[in-house]
């Protein structure tokens, strides 16, 4: 109250001053507004980052591990087992069929891995069910004898360098969409260092625009 | 946008001469592009038929009465003047329908759409229909659903597509072959192959080797009775739908029939002899 | 430190902020977008490796070669096979829609036994042995000729194995539904002798005189005569269709003829007559009763006669008769619509006539008199006593429709024991309800069906049948085709349920009888049979997959035998006196016989013949008193009643109502079934005394607003 008083009789100065600087209190709350700020914006941005992508990304084990360096120094490069048929249509992953074409449910090797596979699959007869992580959404058309014949393209470019790994990495899945975190890409945020890191429709268009000039027509990618 | 000047411009000429009205087309169309079906497809406004078979009438009656059968895909407009703006590409929100300028086809994509309609508004020929529920098969029938197209989901609009996935498969084979181009006969819609009659002829409008720019023999320059209007055809049996809005179609309709060509569009007295011996121009591209 | 609002909306404030700055809000508008695009329940096809692989079609008796496009070993799409003999690439929309009859979720899985009022499915093993029991019980009896069995045709491997059962059984009653093949070599047995049948040169014909064949609704093998038609053009071949009503054809012909319903053996011979009279013809080869016939054929059917009877001008038929004999290769062709049902031999033959006059017989565009040569054989079945005293007996009935009325006529079963094979005799045939009582009289029915259709709903025991993309069999040629070429059917996909070959089914049926009966069937199965009967002509068909076996016109000009028409037989009337007439109209959106149409082909079907579950009559509205366009209407005829619908079509007689065939089915499939009505319903059996056919091709009918 005595205040009040005391801006009214001082002068609209003081009273200004007293007016807007406020409760030493509200200081006080103000300060604790911004710390709360703060941290929540410090743990939420930092949950986004970190904490977001475990929640979100499933992680499965491949049935078991699949050892590529062992097998193109065996049985050949990439287009022994991933080729392109007669009719130019790609033939993806290999079935059993051709996995048997070398393998027989006595295991050739000593690894554990290959023990599996001959007694769980083809002893069994039964197909392996290989997680894969560039499988595309269904309305994708995608040319592999576009872009290793016409382009002229690699495989790492588009997939890495798998061939040069000795284990089979695990394959993680977006809980909502269902596709594999290599889509995306494993950076969260979506940006990517190697081309392969990224498999996204603006990542096509992006490498389309430069090499042909033109992002491409809908009907070119798409079914 | 490209301009290439060894784009392809698909079309169809369609001889209704030939045409029995069997349905072949219809058939071999909703198969080859997983098109669902329904326990009543009697209500026509809803049946969805990428490719449908209208019967046409000379309107006299008996026992003067003619009957023709037409057969009307989608018409992949390239709009006027031919420039690629479409009436459904023009209007769609969502850019879920885009015009092709290599091929000349208008593609659909069905992630893109969202159902809004509109596409199917400013379509004149009533080429495109809407998923208003779920497209479901029959425990097992699923089976026979084609890898090539993708099944749609409720919500979206979908129209013939000129069987694109045959392109995309016939190009895949040439690159595989170590060619770049395609022969005529490798890219061939569902219809052009279903018709027991051979009524339906599809290629490549600008490629004078194809069957199809031999029968059509289209003008590239604008028509000077309509300027919106190109690659009329300079066979005086052949007309194309609605041809004088513009739209500038790629299905073209064969027939000795003068009724039949006159059924082509909608003609107030007197218009149709103005414009009955209009072939497009004499002069050679 | 007081925590208040100011806190909470800095939390606030700042764990939004946090997460609008974060990938979180981009990833999940994202991840959520693609997530509405794809629902679980949205099919989403497997892909593989594309393989193509070749059969022939036996849906109908087109036989059609077609090619199945296969992704990963699953058929994706039917299409016509390039190349094949019959049709070169074309296909009709039933054969390309092959693959919704071979997932039909209503098809029969495993054998049924039919319990009271339901069928209960049962293992093979029990389905075989139960039906053994019956049928030895009959044999028990000494009158094993009470074995009956109805199969679509009188060709082919199966037909075959069916008529050696019986033999071997002891009965010689195996009938054939009337096909248009049946209908052709009546025809070329009561002009040319028994053992032929007829085919049409269409595609090298000049001038074709069709008197109501549906060339472009299903007559014949349709894919050939559409392409026989859409050919016309360049050939210069000139189509004239005598019909009371515009069908397809008749939109396509030069010249539409609208005669009266079930005039047109009367306007053939009135040409006749025309023809004989300016002796437009040529008689090589005439032999029993040409004068006789040429003398009747003036009078009865003179001019004025004729005009009178069919509603055409006399001026017409003489123009008709000078082009029809001035052209270098005419052809007259029968068979009202497909041809099938509601035929008689009077038109046949006197249609034909008109081919003998102008002697086109086995002359390139005419009609070709083939010898029905068996390219199968068969060792002699092993036959018993028994078997020998009931084979040796005379047929019960000269057709199916006679076995009906046979059946329904006696008090005590005349039949015990049926076998139905591909028909469906208690929809197809006139007036169905007394087929339906007729089979309800049988003791024991056995259906060799896939489909629970309106026969295999009668029958005590259903003997499931794979689809013609899950088996093997040879495909002969008929219904007209002036080649005769025999294709393979061959299987594109292992059966989809616990269905069998129908020759494997009598394999095992004979060797749970025992006896002689097995001894007939000594196959190990129906494939090592059918390379067995096959013969010589088995290395084409299990290579190329079908064999020529003759193509060109036949040598030599059969004889001619007049005495039928001479007798100037009557011509069948429409039942009633009712003022319009009810026709049948065959549709090639709609199937005939046994099959049933598919959701494929039903899509394709007008909204002006289906609405709903509302059949629409077609009437000129001249005759279309007190009705309204697209009204409700009720059709009367004194089989029975019907509601419908009316539309005004000025492409049909003054008079005439037409209504489609191949609607009305009643089984349990909500895709095809209750929808319209089942046009034989409206029309009963009016037998032709001689030939015996059902040659109802309509009834007088009424029609009022509902």
């Amino acid at each position: 109250m005595s205040k009040i008083e005391n801006k009214s009789e001082n002068g609209s100065m003081e009273g200004a001053g007293e007016g807007t600087g406020g409760d030493p209190k509200d200081d006080k709350g103000l300060g604790l507004g911004v710390i709360f700020f703060m941290v929540a914006f410090l743990v939420c941005f930092l949950s986004g980052w970190l904490l977001f992508p475990k929640l979100l990304y499933s992680k499965r084990e491949q049935p078991f591990n699949f050892d590529h360096v062992l097998h193109t120094s065996e049985a050949g490069d990439c287009e022994t087992c991933h080729f392109l048929r007669e009719d130019g249509t790609f033939s993806g992953m290999p079935n059993l069929a051709s996995c048997m074409e070398c393998h027989t449910d006595e295991p050739m090797g000593e690894t554990e891995d290959e023990a599996i596979f001959a007694r769980e699959y083809v002893a069994k007869e039964k197909e392996v069910p290989w997680f894969i992580y560039s499988k595309q959404p269904d309305c994708v058309f995608f040319s592999h004898a576009a872009h290793i014949n016409a382009a002229g393209m690699e495989c790492k470019t588009c997939h890495g360098p798998i061939g040069e790994s000795t284990t089979s990495r695990p394959y993680e899945e977006n809980r909502i969409t269902g596709y594999s975190r290599d889509i995306w890409g494993k950076n969260i945020w979506g940006i990517k260092k190697h081309s392969w890191d990224r498999m996204k429709m603006d990542d096509c268009a992006a490498c389309h625009k430069e090499e042909t000039g033109h992002q491409g027509y809908c009907f070119q990618c798409h079914k | 946008m490209i301009q290439d000047k060894k784009a392809h411009k698909f079309g169809m000429v369609i001889d209704l001469d030939k045409c029995t009205g069997c349905g072949s087309c219809m058939v071999s169309c909703m198969s080859e592009n997983n098109v669902p079906f329904k326990e009543d497809e009697s209500r026509k406004k809803d049946s969805i038929t990428w490719m449908r078979v209208y019967k046409l009438t000379n309107g006299k009656s008996f026992p003067d009465t003619q009957v023709v059968y037409m057969p009307r895909p989608c018409q992949h407009c390239s709009g006027k003047g031919g420039h690629g703006h479409s009436p459904c590409v023009s209007v769609c929100p969502a850019t879920a329908t885009d015009y092709g300028y290599d091929t000349g086809i208008v593609s659909q994509i069905y992630t893109r759409c969202f159902g809004c309609r509109y596409c199917m508004g400013a379509c004149p020929y009533h080429a495109r229909y809407f998923n208003w529920w779920d497209p479901k098969w029959p425990e097992g029938m699923e089976k026979y659903l084609s890898p090539n197209v993708s099944p749609r989901m409720r919500g979206v609009v979908e129209k013939c597509s000129f069987c694109y996935h045959r392109y995309q498969l016939a190009r895949e084979r040439a690159y595989g072959d170590g060619r770049d181009g395609i022969e005529e006969s490798e890219y061939q819609t569902a219809c052009t192959t279903a018709c027991p009659a051979g009524a339906i002829v599809f290629g490549d409008l600008n490629d004078p080797s194809h069957m199809v720019h031999q029968i059509v023999k289209p003008d590239p320059h604008p028509d000077p009775m309509n300027k919106h209007v190109v690659d009329k055809s300079r066979n005086p049996k052949v007309f194309r739908l609605l041809e004088r809005l513009g739209t500038n179609t790629k299905i073209y309709y064969l027939s000795e029939r003068e009724w039949v060509r006159k059924a082509g569009d909608n003609y107030l007295d007197g218009e149709w002899d103005k414009v009955k011996n209009h072939h497009g121009s004499s002069s050679h591209e | 430190m007081k925590v208040d609002r100011r806190s909470f909306l800095g939390l606030g404030l700042g764990a939004v902020a946090g997460v609008v700055v974060s990938p979180v809000g981009l990833k999940l508008t994202d991840d959520s977008s693609i997530w509405t695009q794809n629902w679980p329940w949205t099919p989403v096809p497997i892909d593989g490796e594309i393989s193509y692989d070749s059969s022939v079609c036996n849906l109908c008796p087109g036989n059609c070669g077609i090619s199945v496009r296969k992704i990963a070993g699953r058929p994706v799409k039917i299409e016509g096979l390039g190349g094949y003999p019959v049709n070169d690439g074309g296909v009709c929309l039933h054969g390309i829609s092959g693959l919704q009859y071979l997932y039909d979720p209503s098809r029969v899985r495993t054998p049924l036994r039919k319990n009271g009022d339901i069928f209960e499915a049962i293992s093979w093993e029990e389905a075989i042995s139960h039906t053994a029991g019956k049928l030895a019980d009959i044999r028990k009896s000494d009158a094993p000729q009470k074995l009956a069995c109805i199969t679509d045709k009188t060709q082919g491997s199966v037909t075959g194995l069916f008529q050696r059962f019986l033999t071997a059984f002891g009965s010689p009653n195996l009938y054939a539904m009337p096909s248009l093949e049946s209908n052709l070599e009546l025809t070329a047995q009561t002009l040319h002798g028994s053992g032929n049948t007829l085919g049409f040169d269409l595609e090298n014909s000049d001038f074709v005189l069709s008197f109501g064949a549906g060339l472009i609704e299903g007559w014949g093998s349709p894919v050939n005569c559409f392409k026989a038609n859409a050919s016309r053009k360049e050939r210069h071949c000139v189509l004239y269709q005598v019909e009371p009503r515009l069908s397809n054809t008749a939109a396509t012909a030069d010249k539409w003829i609208p005669v009266n319903p079930g005039t047109e053996a009367d306007l053939a011979l009135g040409i006749c007559a025309v023809m004989i009279k300016n002796t437009l013809f040529d008689a090589a080869n005439f032999k029993a009763g040409f004068a006789k016939f040429a003398a009747m054929v003036q009078i009865e059917y003179s001019l004025d006669k004729v005009a009178q009877t069919c509603g055409i001008n006399p001026g017409e038929i003489e123009k008709i008769a000078s082009l029809f004999a001035k052209a270098k290769r005419p052809v007259a062709v029968p068979g009202k619509g497909r041809g099938e049902s509601g035929q008689n031999l009077k038109e046949f033959a006197a249609v034909h006539t008109l081919n003998c006059l102008a002697g086109n017989l086995n002359k390139s565009g005419g009609v070709f008199i083939m010898a029905q040569a068996s390219d199968l054989s068969f060792p002699e079945a092993v036959m018993d006593d028994v078997a020998e005293l009931g084979a040796g007996q005379e047929k019960m009935a000269g057709s199916v429709n006679d076995l009906v009325e046979k059946i329904n006529a006696a008090e005590k079963p005349v039949v015990d024991a049926l076998f139905v094979y591909n028909a469906n005799p208690c929809y197809s045939l006139s007036a169905p309800e007394r087929v339906r009582q007729a089979f309800k009289k049988i003791p024991f029915v056995v259906s060799f069906s896939s489909f629970l259709d309106e026969t295999a709903m009668e029958a005590d025991v259903i003997l499931p049948i794979s689809t013609f993309l899950e088996r093997m069999e040879d495909v002969p040629s008929q219904a007209g085709l002036a080649k005769k070429i025999i294709g393979l059917m061959r299987p594109v996909i292992k059966p989809v349920f616990d269905t069998k070959d129908p020759g494997d089914a009598l394999i095992l049926l004979a060797n749970a009888l025992e006896g002689t009966i097995a001894e007939s069937f000594a196959w190990e199965s129906y494939a090592e049979c059918l390379e067995s009967v096959t013969g010589d002509n088995w290395s084409s068909l299990s290579e190329e997959g079908h064999v020529v076996i003759s193509e060109g016109a036949p040598e030599g000009v059969p004889d001619v035998d007049f005495t039928f028409l001479a007798t100037n037989p009557s011509t069948v009337q429409a039942q009633g006196e009712f003022e319009l007439t009810l026709i049948p109209v065959d549709n090639i959106h709609l199937t005939g016989a046994a099959l049933t149409v598919s959701p494929f082909a039903l899509k394709t079907v007008c909204d002006r013949v289906l609405t709903g579950t509302d059949i629409v009559v077609e009437i000129n509205p001249a005759t279309a008193k007190g009705l309204k366009d697209y009204g409700d209407a009720i059709l009367t005829t004194p089989v029975g009643e019907a509601r419908v619908k009316v539309s005004f079509n000025e492409g049909i007689m003054p008079g005439v109502i037409g209504m489609v065939r191949g609607l009305g089915h009643t089984f349990d499939n909500k895709f095809v079934s209750n929808k319209g009505v089942n046009v034989n319903d409206l029309i009963g059996p009016v037998v032709e005394s001689g030939s015996g056919l059902d040659a109802a091709f309509g009834i007088k009918a009424k029609i009022s607003k509902a």
